[in-house]
């Protein structure tokens, strides 16, 4: 058991890992840097990290190929990708390919911080990586990824798309609060002024589609004046 | 070139022979009484001839002109495509540059707030965040507009006068549009506006956008008039309102990415409202326009295709 969970951080430029790596220091983590994916994949057989935070744009082998790599060997590392490339497909790209998370540069350090604290939460108490399950079931419901289908007692559930994307978010971070904005954030892709309210149309097609009673929801709760939270327990089916 | 010449030859062929023949004929090499005919003709009938051939050279010269003016105007549509290509090329690799350096800036913004103590100090820190974070909400309009461009967008079908409906209730929410007249202005009879096919999302921020654009660079007082109507296969949305109008010479581009008018520099905001308006509207295969008069105010028109009945 360690006691203080160790970091690697897989970025090549310096100007960020001489900031982030005090920053994650002081917030009470062990922390190693890599400048390359060669150098990372050499680290997380090395020592291992309790989890990474890999930068997709690398020289030589990207963070991408890292993280098959890393899923090739059976490794249940968590990690954190640090996405570029602001397209909508990047993102399910990421979790498709097995990262735990995601953050989209230039992001807040303290909301990296969090996701780190959540990530390293979540993961001893669901065994098997959530973000890396095909299947996700909470009760009755399951959702397929790789079909983005979703079916409640063995029949499926039409949902659209982005209802879709919102509860596969859900799904991997079960018993995190969202705020309405870092949903928009991470389903949508960006803020906009009418979001919160796409926000809260999304959710009301899920607990419609997929609550015994949408009135007083078991899966979706409402954490009031904060945003939403997926209370029911998540396992891989 | 050979073949050049073979074309002139078979056309002037003719010609040639009937020069051959009429010297021949005059020479008397030909002894037929019947050809020996003299060409006469009246005065009258030469003019009329040179006024044909004056008409055929004139009509020649105008088809000539029309092949080359084609001609230049495709040149100059492949060079302003290109030039697009070019900005948005330009505009996608500075905002990737500009992630990296935003992202340890606030991570060292981060380190040095943790230290800070000064009051001197802090004041001078929240504005660096203040100044870091608005780059860093440029950055992510510029790449949104970049992933409108480039993505497909969803297909499905849109209730336009739900979409105005809500954008209006979200704009009446703030505090500047109490003090404005707005109005929304949409068909009920004899049937309201056709559905549309496209991504609810999007259009709601390209409409909310023209609207909250309308709400900025009005005064107090001003009008916002809000109206949809169905034309010839497509959904016509205007936004008017009674502002300071935009000058001839800044009208055209108003469109493009990080444009500001000198007029606009009082007023909040990137600069990329309209360009990411305008990416939405092109990706659902609608046109954008906009009318304006200094001082009297400014109508701004979308046109999206409705989609097709029977389809959804």
């Amino acid at each position: 058991m360690v006691a203080v969970p160790t970091i690697l951080l897989v970025d090549d430029e310096p100007a960020i890992t001489e900031n982030l790596a005090p920053l994650l220091r002081r917030a009470g983590f062990e922390v190693v840097v890599a400048q390359s994916g060669d150098e990372a994949l050499r680290r997380v057989r090395a020592i291992p990290p309790d989890l990474v935070v890999l930068d997709v744009l690398l020289p030589g082998m990207d963070g991408r190929a890292v993280l098959r790599q890393l899923r090739e060997e059976r490794r249940q590392v968590p990690i954190i990708l640090l996405t570029q490339v602001g397209e909508s497909g990047e993102r399910a790209m990421a979790l498709e390919e097995g990262a735990d998370d995601y953050l989209n540069k230039p992001f807040d350090p303290h909301e990296l911080v969090a996701r780190i604290r959540a990530v390293l939460r979540r993961r001893p108490t669901t065994g098997a990586s959530l973000a890396t399950a095909q299947r996700l079931r909470s009760g009755d419901v399951v959702l397929d990824r790789a079909s983005q289908r979703v079916f409640r007692n063995g029949s499926e559930v039409l949902l659209t798309p982005r209802a879709t994307v919102l509860l596969a978010y859900f799904m991997t971070h079960p018993d995190e609060v969202m705020t309405r904005e870092r949903l928009l954030e991470e389903v949508w892709g960006w803020a906009f002024p009418a979001g919160t309210r796409s926000v809260d149309t999304r959710v009301a097609e899920l607990r419609r589609a997929l609550e015994e009673n949408s009135g007083s929801p078991e899966l979706i709760t409402t954490v009031p004046g904060v945003g939403y939270r997926f209370t029911a327990r998540v396992e891989s089916a | 070139m050979a073949r050049h010449l073979l074309r002139w030859t078979v056309a002037l062929l003719p010609v040639a022979v009937a020069a051959g023949l009429w010297t021949a004929i005059r020479g008397g090499l030909v002894a037929d009484r019947r050809l020996a005919v003299e060409a006469t003709a009246l005065r009258s009938d030469w003019l009329l001839a040179a006024g044909c051939l004056v008409s055929l050279l004139g009509g020649l010269a105008v088809v000539l002109v029309g092949v080359r003016d084609a001609r230049w105007r495709r040149r100059l549509d492949e060079q302003t495509t290109a030039g697009a290509l070019d900005r948005r090329l330009l505009l996608s690799r500075l905002d990737h540059e500009l992630k990296n350096p935003l992202t340890a800036m606030r991570a060292a913004l981060a380190n040095v707030s943790a230290t800070a103590t000064g009051s001197d100090q802090d004041a001078g820190l929240r504005s660096i965040e203040a100044q870091v974070l608005r780059l860093s909400r440029l950055t992510a309009d510029l790449r949104k507009i970049a992933d409108v461009e480039s993505s497909e967008v969803d297909r499905r079908p849109v209730d336009v006068t739900a979409l105005l409906e809500e954008a209006m209730e979200i704009v009446r929410e703030q505090p500047a549009a109490a003090e404005r007249a707005l109005s929304l202005d949409l068909p009920r009879a004899p049937w309201p506006l056709p559905q549309l096919r496209g991504d609810w999302e999007l259009l709601s921020l390209a409409l909310l956008n023209l609207v909250d654009n309308a709400l900025k660079y009005t005064a107090p007082g001003d009008r916002i008039e809000v109206r949809a109507r169905e034309t010839a296969g497509s959904v016509v949305v205007e936004v008017a309102d009674t502002g300071p109008g935009i000058p001839p010479e800044d009208l055209p581009h108003i469109w493009e990415e990080l444009y500001r008018s000198t007029r606009a520099r009082g007023v909040a905001g990137s600069g990329l409202g309209l360009a990411l308006v305008r990416a939405v509207v092109e990706q659902h295969g609608g046109t954008v326009a906009a009318e304006s008069r200094v001082g009297r105010g400014t109508v701004v028109r979308v046109q999206l295709p409705s989609g097709v009945a029977g389809e959804a």
